[in-house]
């Protein structure tokens, strides 16, 4: 555990008995003596760029990349330092060893190194340009659930909440004995031994039938359960195969689940099916009335990363939308050493998950061709219905039309090889899903009819799609693109105002979001049983729900103001929440704001679930608080600590406050750099506990709240609690800033610096010009992105 | 697909070479490392309703009989064929006779009280435990010398879309009823599936690279390594696939006749399909268990290609002294004895791989029911006819018990296959052990 590379900080996991804690030291972000020694090495690099452009240029070209006909190979190795300028003493130039030798080849080496030569200067060096990028896990499955949406046929979702019920008095669903046709909020009904209704009714036989759609919020494995002393039958995004089937009711068993993947920010539609009766043989006509039962039955679900609770109103449509095709295919992670996931490398792995995926679509395209193409393709005269699918399943794809060559590559060419129709089609899917064309969106601007290399609509429209949807260009983006009506700041901003009403568009911020606030990192929050007999798992996740609730709250209202992120006085709680945190909630079912007028609550600073998540199972911890503030909301960077420490309870007088522990632990010089920094930042949230509980003493002691902190700048300001805290933050312009880059790289997947030297400072302008509009600030992240070519050239 | 499905197809698919022959079922390079023991199999074949026991059950007991009309068709195979009358399915509780019959056929067991009402008894679920075949599925899967691809298959013949006591008579324990799958295009599909895919992604892959090579010469220095990386990924990919071409040279697939749909009519030419399907994955080791379920219990198959208008279920409710319905049902029976012929004969005349003599030198058939007689529903006298050498039992004789559990010889098969079960099903019914005189 001592081990200096348990870097990341994460809060501690489990019940420990002693818990660890990583004390941070050196390099805030702009530390000076690092800046002193480049400016003298600046000399002699300047030199070693003076030979290599005498000596080396003409063989290994600019920046080593090779001169064609005299040496295509890139000059990149990975010897170290001292061996490269043996070599270069030895060998270079060829033929004439002579003239590079000594100082001179230390300081071409010394070039080379820092430049080009070493796969770490090579990557410092593209942080800055536009990378050829393949699409990212979550932008693959996207784009295939809209491929095939695009010919399955898609829905915009209403207003609507809840599922449409029928009831019938009957033990199938005759709809002359239908009795009801209403929209119920959620299913979680208790008849009794009665009927659902007084006397429209036979109480031992009644069926109601439950459809409509359900909205995912996240993209993972949802368990839906049902919950019935009776028969049940469910379906979800699959109206051929149930997801569960308990229509034979045997045995005790009530309760029944089924899991199915699912794609964040879509509406799946949803049947569940319930009867009181007897199946079989019909023998209600004969015999005596059946003994009175009870009946009841509940539509629960297990989301991703939260506890199992009765699907709430606000995830349920009565329309019933179209199946999404939703591709679980595990793929290996994305890069996301620069902070966001992108498509910058590819792997075996890589290739094979897509392969395969390429595959499943292939099988399922060729399984419902009478659904997307219209025809199923066993008679010729099908053939050129499912040439003109092929046509168009390769140009959605590809997020442009075909020319002639890739019509003739992608479609003809399988018509002519294969052994039937099915066969021509799952050709062509294969090697449309398997093309870089579809895999790298960024190459919509290239290819080689369009050899141009310059930006046009159709690239616009991708780049759109990717950075607002993280999916392909829809019929309206397609169709701006085929008038050439991507092209002036205007038409971009209008087009991503539309596209931010999207469902997908929601989905992208919820995701950004849940990244910057690391809520994509854990599974889930454990407490000591003993101190905080109430906090289970059901409550950790009303928490998460909580939260969630806030974060749409914020962005999507009116202003949606960035600064309310942390202002806010007000959060989501529903019973349990507010039992538990101790306060007076009126009856009702569901989540409601609950406004703090006595400053206890600012913001998502002081949110209980990240207030719970950044502590120990037992304990706050101000440092993972702080470590949390200073990197993700102020955007400052972290060294790792020189040495890691463990915190030991026991190393402490047992008076002490976490505060005055924390203090005592960080006092050495050595930790000092950072921990000025870390320290106010947590101890601002010292009044609250563990579990994100407001408490006015620790130990019979009371809170102190108030230190002071170091700037950016090297300023100090006292930051007065939570309060404090939360107002400079939303006010700190290095905040403002982080931001920005976080947004933008979300969005766009490449380096703001690559867009120009002004684009960061510009936006951070516009954002404060627009009363710190989030989504206004998407709108401009897309005109500065969206007009330079993703191809770099 | 249900996500675990479709996780397990995608892993299943995994392309690195050393595993595919295993994961193909195919007679490789994998099992050979393994000293092969003897493959032995146990294949179960349903048919509903009962049967007329006057012209099925032998007169004369031991190794001297005269098979009746419905089992005629079996002659040519009688020194292999096991015929035991006199055991019964004395499981009581729940559910009317067919649904018991059914469901506690392989079990052995109750059913659970439940919702479903049938013709007579009380209403019933599930059975309350697994069934024979699963359970030796479950023991030859967890030991890696009898382990296979699928371990089991459940194929089906015109089974209904529907899921209830009458349909189902494999249980991969309680409450857990499993489907067979009558549509042999889609057995098809579950066998030889990812080999096809296989075979479509290879004769695309030197395209992929086309369009790569083509794509690459558009881009910039830096992002043409990229798709160099890209492509080379792709290359591999076609070098495993071309290794594990040559290796699944030996699995070939059978050819199915094209476009039969799955019919009441189509019957004779499924039930052909589905037999081949099974004598090939059984060649290709992708399981040493299976069952074959003709219709259902209270099945209304109407065999028109005899012609017979009639459904099944009604005919088998007709009195004994209705001699037209009688003969009706013999002919049904005896078509079901053809069925079974044509299964007997394919395995006697494939050879066992890596062995010698055939794949019925290793391979049991039994022939079933639920009913020992339609009109009466009777539990007693339950058919159970034995073809081939799977389970070292003595054959070419008739034997004769009288009101004997039927789960002493679910047991004789545990035992036969190896697997040394004390009792199977409801303990009750094991209190005299192994069925006696078999081997």
């Amino acid at each position: 555990m001592h081990h200096p590379t348990c870097l990341k900080i994460g809060p501690p996991r489990g019940r420990r008995r002693s818990t660890f804690l990583f004390v941070y030291a050196v390099a805030v972000f702009g530390f000076s003596a690092h800046m002193f020694s480049e400016t003298a090495l600046a000399a002699g690099a300047e030199m070693g760029e003076k030979i290599y452009q005498k000596h080396c240029v003409s063989c290994h070209g600019a920046e080593g990349w090779g001169v064609a006909d005299v040496n295509d190979k890139p000059l990149h190795g990975d010897k170290p330092f001292e061996e490269l300028v043996q070599v270069i003493e030895e060998t270079m130039p060829e033929e004439h060893p002579e003239l590079c030798v000594g100082k001179d080849a230390k300081k071409v080496a010394r070039y080379l190194y820092d430049n080009f030569y070493t796969a770490a200067a090579r990557s410092k060096q593209q942080a800055s340009r536009i990378q050829l990028s393949r699409l990212t896990v979550r932008q693959y499955r996207n784009a295939i659930a809209d491929l095939l949406a695009s010919f399955g046929g898609s829905a915009a979702l209403k207003e609507k909440r809840g599922l449409r019920g029928q009831y019938f008095d009957s033990r199938g669903f005759q709809p002359k004995q239908r009795r009801i046709d209403r929209v119920d909020p959620e299913v979680r009904f208790d008849f009794g031994e009665a009927a659902p209704a007084a006397e429209q009714f036979d109480a031992s036989r009644f069926s109601i039938r439950w459809e409509g759609s359900v909205l995912a919020e996240e993209t993972g494995e949802y368990e839906f359960i049902v919950r019935t002393e009776h028969a049940a039958r469910l379906w979800v995004n699959d109206e051929k195969k149930m997801l569960i089937d308990a229509w034979v009711k045997s045995g005790d068993d009530n309760e029944y689940r089924g899991s199915v993947f699912l794609l964040g920010g879509r509406a799946y539609p949803l049947r569940l099916e319930f009867t009181k009766a007897k199946q079989g043989v019909d023998d209600s006509k004969k015999g005596q009335k059946p003994k009175p039962v009870r009946a009841s039955i509940a539509l629960a679900w297990k989301p991703p990363r939260k506890s199992d609770e009765v699907i709430p109103q606000r995830n349920l449509l009565p329309q019933r939308t179209p199946r999404v095709f939703a591709l679980a295919a595990p793929f290996p992670a994305d890069d996301g050493s620069s902070g966001y996931e992108r498509g910058t490398s590819v792997s075996k792995r890589w290739d094979e998950a897509a392969t395969y995926g390429a595959i499943e679509v292939a099988n399922y395209v060729v399984d419902h061709l009478q659904e997307l193409a219209g025809c199923r393709g066993e008679t010729t005269a099908d053939e050129p219905r499912l040439r003109e699918f092929c046509r168009r399943f390769a140009a959605r794809a590809f997020g442009r039309p075909l020319e002639e060559p890739q019509q003739r590559f992608f479609v003809q060419q399988s018509f002519a090889m294969a052994a039937d129709l099915p066969s021509a089609v799952k050709t062509t899917v294969l090697l449309v899903l398997k093309s870089p064309r579809f895999l790298y969106p960024g190459l919509a601007s290239a290819g080689e009819e369009n050899a141009n290399g310059g930006v046009d609509s159709y690239a616009a429209a991708s780049r759109l799609s990717f950075g607002l949807w993280d999916s392909l260009p829809d019929d309206t983006l397609l169709d701006a693109a085929e008038h050439d009506a991507l092209k002036t700041p205007k038409q971009i901003a209008r087009q991503a105002e539309r596209m931010l009403k999207d469902p997908r568009a929601k989905s992208k911020i919820r995701y950004f979001l849940q990244h910057w606030l690391q809520l994509d990192e854990k599974e889930k929050i454990a407490k000591d049983a003993s101190l905080f007999p109430n906090f289970d798992d059901a409550l950790a996740s009303d928490l998460r729900t909580s939260l969630d609730l806030f974060l749409d709250d914020v962005v999507w209202s009116d202003a949606s103001d960035y600064r309310n992120l942390f202002l806010a006085d007000y959060l989501y709680m529903n019973e349990r929440l507010a039992a538990f945190y101790g306060v007076d909630l009126p009856a009702g079912a569901g989540f409601r704001k609950v406004s703090f007028q006595d400053g206890q609550r600012a913001g998502i600073v002081t949110h209980p679930y990240l207030l719970a998540t950044f502590a120990y199972h037992n304990l706050s911890s101000p440092i993972h608080r702080g470590v949390f503030i200073t990197r993700r909301l102020l955007g400052r960077t972290l060294s790792p600590p020189p040495q890691a420490t463990e915190f030991k309870e026991g190393d402490f007088e047992p008076h002490m406050t976490t505060r005055e522990k924390i203090a005592l632990l960080t006092q050495p010089v050595a930790c000092n750099t950072c921990h000025s920094v870390i320290n106010p930042l947590g101890f601002s949230l010292e009044h609250y506990d563990a579990v994100g509980r407001y408490r006015e003493k620790e130990q019979s002691k009371v809170i102190n709240a108030v230190s002071p902190y170091t700037t950016a700048g090297g300023g100090i300001v006292e930051l007065q609690g939570a309060e404090g805290l939360a107002r400079f933050i939303a006010n700190s312009e290095q905040a403002h800033g982080a931001s920005v880059d976080q947004l933008f790289h979300q969005a766009v997947k490449q380096p703001i610096n690559a867009f120009g030297p002004d684009v960061r400072q510009n936006l951070i302008h516009g954002f404060k010009a627009s009363d710190y509009n989030i989504r206004r600030l998407l709108v401009e992240i897309m005109k500065a992105s969206v007009p330079f070519a993703s191809v770099p050239h | 697909m249900s996500l675990k499905n479709r996780r397990e197809f995608i892993r299943d698919l995994g392309l690195s070479s050393a595993v595919a022959p295993l994961l193909l079922g195919l007679p490789g390079l994998a099992n050979a490392a393994v000293a092969e023991k003897r493959r032995q199999r146990l294949i179960i074949m349903f048919s509903p309703n009962g049967v007329v026991p006057g012209a099925f059950w032998p007169e004369e007991v031991g190794e001297t009989f005269e098979f009746k009309e419905i089992m005629a068709p079996l002659q040519p195979y009688k020194n292999k064929t096991l015929v035991l009358n006199g055991v019964s399915d004395l499981v009581r509780g729940d559910g009317d006779s067919h649904m018991r019959g059914m469901s506690c056929l392989l079990t052995g067991t109750e059913l659970f009280p439940g919702n479903i009402q049938g013709g007579s008894h009380t209403p019933a679920g599930w059975a309350s435990g697994i069934s024979i075949d699963q359970e030796l599925k479950n023991f030859f899967q967890s030991r890696p010398e009898t382990q296979t691809r699928f371990g089991s298959l459940e194929f089906g013949v015109s089974v209904p879309d529907r899921a209830d006591p009458w349909t189902r008579m494999v249980y991969a324990g309680a409450n857990k009823p499993v489907a067979p799958i009558d549509d042999p295009y889609q057995m098809f599909e579950k066998l030889y599936g990812r080999m096809q895919d296989q075979k479509m992604l290879s004769s695309i892959l030197d395209r992929v690279r086309e369009d790569l090579r083509k794509v690459r010469e558009v881009v910039g220095r830096e992002d043409k390594q990229l798709l160099e990386e890209h492509e080379t990924f792709v290359r591999q990919m076609e070098q495993e696939l071309k290794a594990d071409k040559r290796r699944a040279a030996a699995g070939a697939s059978p050819a199915l006749e094209a476009g039969v749909k799955n019919t009441n009519d189509n019957m004779p030419r499924t039930s052909k399909m589905q037999i081949d399907l099974l004598v090939n994955s059984m060649a290709n080791d992708m399981a040493r268990l299976a069952t074959l379920q003709y219709t259902n219990s209270v099945g209304q198959a109407r065999m028109g290609w005899l012609d017979i208008a009639d459904g099944h279920h009604s005919l088998s409710h007709k009195p004994d002294s209705e001699t037209e319905s009688q003969e009706k049902l013999i002919k049904i029976n005896k078509w079901f004895c053809e069925q079974l012929l044509y299964l007997v004969e394919k395995l006697d005349k494939t050879p066992e791989p890596n062995g010698t003599g055939s794949l019925l030198d290793n391979t049991t058939v039994v022939w079933t029911n639920e009913l020992g007689k339609g009109n009466s529903h009777t539990l007693h006298d339950i058919p159970f006819v034995l073809v081939g050498n799977g389970l070292d039992f003595k054959m070419g004789r008739s034997l004769r018990y009288r009101h004997t559990e039927h789960n002493r010889l679910l047991l004789a098969f545990a035992h036969g296959m190896g697997h040394h079960l004390e009792t199977f099903g409801n303990p009750n019914f094991c209190r005299d052990g192994v069925l006696n005189d078999l081997t």
